[in-house]
């Protein structure tokens, strides 16, 4: 009964995204949270593929937008002609990362980026070429790139691992909080005024859909509304990483689209979210 | 005619299922002004040229139906180098077949285009020639303004593409993800000469390279503390050698300075430092005495390029242990050897080739294939790359003490020492003009002040002509420190 319940509720979501994302497509003047919902609308791709499919798949969806959003901001740094090789090795991470991911290797899902990538890719950077000028500023770009984009989002395929339903959640909360600060954007004149209100205004809805969810993601009551609580926090941290990321690679929020800064802009809040909430469900709920 | 269709019918599927997948999945591609493009019934497509994906990403713009009917002109000789590729791209881009380089007087180059253009069929044109440096536009050739002139009704289309620089750039090998942008321009109608419809489309082109959408992140790299090096060049008996000596202790009352010549002085307050002897000096002084004594120019040869290079790393090895605020070198290593170069071909030699070499020698030669006659005009060359020892360091300022080649002889005779085998008149005159061809080419290639000073005049004038120049340099290396 559950499981049939929870199967029409997932489908209702992932259709009615679906239609949103196909609408909004074919619109002449997009608007700007379309852009969000087609990024949640792959997460979901990769959920669906998961239950109905292989979990193999839906990983290799993920997979699919690690590499999309690490070309994007690879493609914004300034690199040199040298860093090509360096470039090549953090690319061929991808799969390897979410080749553990899938194998539930933890320990090496853990540790394949922070110890190995980040061993071999400076190397690969100063086998490149011969001049050094440059060399720590790269090989620092090219890490932090794979830091962001594959190691951060990788959490979230290896939530899955932990329950069907907890990235599910991890995703609808972030989308919520998503809406709020961008209907908020530019509204009023004090920054702290914002980060106020953009702190406040989604805790209800995220604490209770974390505890309107709890029954599914198998998260106790007070565990599900520490989660809620501290989402909008680490979303609002994203946010102010991901804003200052994007005025340094020289993208303004006017002229956004994919290839300069779009999906920076739309996976920015998952970049403090899915580690964190990753491991206080395998610290406290595994 | 039917067979025509049928290719015509599978180029528009492969484009449509093999190209413009591919391209759009790995590489991703970005599209701005789009509208610029409907509603022309024929066009003239010019664009920047960076890498071989250019013209994919220029096909992957077009309507479905303009596919075939598109024709990019491609220099023929370049890809009939492996007949597989050849027929590859006739195939799949059916492109206009050009020659490049001379041509008989009454040979047309764009006979072919024409031909296209009057059928009422679309071109695709990289007026640059060539693929240039990454993300730079190079100076338009003519041959688009005269093209352009012939059809004033044919509207252009400029087109900017930024980041296929990235996925492939001309002599990388490695093929990269990344994303691309293509900025398309509103269509252009010129009438004129074709000298300003080459310019004109020039800026037209740099303007749409300027726009914000391709605007990317800059590193702002501070100038490393790399402490400030002067080279003083001449023939033998110039005085360059009294000179560098008399700057070098003129300026170490501010800061440390290293004098390189036979041998390496530091100084500090006006004072001669004693200093420990670093290993490599030993070496390269063994090596310099012997050249020395050397009995033909070609036995001379060798240990001299041995001890120029040894010079070189020893700049490094200096900034390593002594770390002098300006080193004064008494000849530049790289500039000798192409000043040595000139001597020994010089027959050969043209401001090309000294330039080429410049920029072999100083590492900076991606540019340049291995095939190139450069190579084999100087075998010593391909040693010296092969080695990885073409890395020399260009001075941050060239100092050129030129006499004439009988004063340096009478110089050099009353010093009374045993002449070396290159002190003829002769010689030295053809090495005189030598230097001074190359500090023609360095001023023309490099940003690096060039001055000439004539060293026939008393050591005091000279000396006070060379410190003239110096001091605003220095200073403002002192600025940039700070």
């Amino acid at each position: 009964m559950i499981d049939s319940m929870q199967s029409w509720v997932l489908t209702g979501i992932f259709g009615s995204l679906t239609l949103i994302v196909i609408l909004n497509y074919l619109k002449q003047k997009r608007f700007q949270f379309g852009s969000y919902l087609t990024y949640t609308w792959i997460f979901f791709l990769s959920f669906i593929c998961v239950k109905q499919l292989s979990f193999t798949i839906g990983v290799w969806v993920l997979a699919l937008l690690s590499f999309i959003a690490l070309r994007e901001y690879l493609s914004l740094i300034d690199i040199r002609l040298q860093d090509r090789l360096g470039i090549l090795g953090a690319y061929l991470t991808i799969p390897f990362m979410y080749h553990f991911v899938k194998t539930e290797w933890y320990g090496m899902f853990i540790i394949s980026i922070p110890v190995y990538s980040f061993l071999a890719i400076p190397l690969l950077v100063t086998l490149g070429g011969k001049k050094a000028n440059g060399t720590v500023f790269s090989i620092g770009a090219i890490d932090f790139g794979l830091f962001l984009f594959v190691f951060c989002l990788g959490h979230i395929g290896y939530l899955l691992h932990y329950g069907f339903w907890k990235p599910i959640l991890l995703v609808l909360n972030i989308l919520i909080c998503d809406a709020v600060c961008l209907s908020l954007r530019g509204r009023t004149n004090k920054a702290w005024q914002e980060y106020i209100i953009k702190l406040l205004l989604p805790l209800p809805f995220t604490i209770g859909l974390s505890c309107l969810l709890s029954d599914w993601t198998q998260i106790p009551a007070f565990h599900s509304c520490a989660i809620g609580a501290m989402i909008p926090i680490l979303v609002l941290m994203g946010h102010h990483l991901g804003d200052y990321i994007k005025e340094d690679l020289g993208v303004s929020d006017e002229a956004l689209f994919p290839g300069r800064g779009q999906i920076l802009d739309n996976l920015k809040s998952f970049f403090f979210t899915a580690p964190v909430v990753f491991h206080y469900t395998r610290y406290f709920l595994s | 005619m039917k067979q025509e269709s049928r290719t015509k019918l599978l180029r528009k599927y492969f484009h449509l299922l093999i190209f413009r997948p591919i391209v759009k999945l790995i590489f991703g591609v970005g599209v701005i002004g789009r509208e610029n493009l409907s509603g022309l019934k024929q066009f003239i497509i010019i664009a920047n040229h960076n890498s071989h994906l250019d013209v994919l990403l220029l096909f992957n713009l077009l309507p479905v139906q303009k596919i075939t009917s598109t024709h990019p002109i491609a220099e023929e000789i370049y890809f009939s180098k492996y007949q597989l590729v050849f027929k590859f791209v006739k195939f799949a881009l059916d492109p206009i077949w050009v020659k490049r380089g001379k041509l008989e007087k009454k040979e047309d180059p764009f006979k072919g285009t024409k031909l296209i253009l009057d059928r009422g069929e679309n071109i695709i044109i990289f007026p640059e020639g060539t693929r240039g440096k990454p993300g730079e536009i190079i100076k338009f050739k003519s041959g688009i303004g005269r093209l352009v002139q012939q059809y004033p009704d044919i509207p252009i289309l400029p087109v900017f593409l930024s980041g296929p620089e990235r996925v492939l750039p001309k002599n990388s090998w490695l093929l990269l993800p990344f994303w691309n942008q293509v900025i398309v321009g509103p269509p252009q109608y010129c009438v004129g000469a074709h000298h300003q419809i080459t310019r004109f489309l020039e800026n037209i082109l740099t303007e749409l390279s300027e726009s914000e959408s391709t605007s990317r992140h800059k590193r702002n790299i501070s100038k490393s503390q790399t402490p400030l090096s002067i080279t003083f060049l001449g023939i033998d008996g110039s005085g360059k050698s009294t000179v560098s000596r008399a700057i070098a202790k003129n300026y170490s009352n501010s800061k440390r300075v290293c004098l390189i010549s036979d041998n390496i002085e530091l100084y500090e307050d006006g004072n001669l430092l004693r200093v420990q002897k670093l290993n490599m000096e030993r070496i390269r002084h063994a090596i310099g005495s012997y050249a020395k004594t050397a009995k033909s120019l070609k036995l001379y040869k060798i240990p001299k390029l041995t001890e120029l290079i040894l010079r070189n790393a020893l700049c490094a090895e200096v900034r390593k242990w002594y770390n002098p605020g300006l080193i004064v070198l008494d000849g530049a290593p790289l500039l000798n050897i192409v000043a040595w170069a000139i001597l020994y071909k010089g027959d050969v030699f043209s401001d090309e080739s000294c330039s080429k070499l410049i920029t072999i020698l100083s590492g900076e030669d991606r540019e340049i294939p291995d095939s190139d006659p450069i190579f084999r005009e100087f075998q010593e060359l391909t040693f010296l790359k092969r080695l990885k020892l073409n890395n020399l360091i260009i001075p941050d300022a060239i100092f050129m003490i030129d006499v004439l080649p009988s004063t340096s002889i009478n110089r050099i005779d009353s010093r009374g020492e045993e002449k070396q085998i290159h002190e003829t008149e002769d010689k030295l005159s053809k090495l005189r003009h030598a230097y001074l061809q190359l500090c023609n080419v360095i001023k023309i290639q490099r940003e690096n002040p060039v001055h000439i000073i004539s060293g026939e005049s008393v050591k005091e004038k000279v000396l006070s002509d060379c410190t003239e120049i110096i001091e605003p340099l220095v200073q403002t290396d002192g600025e940039n420190h700070e």
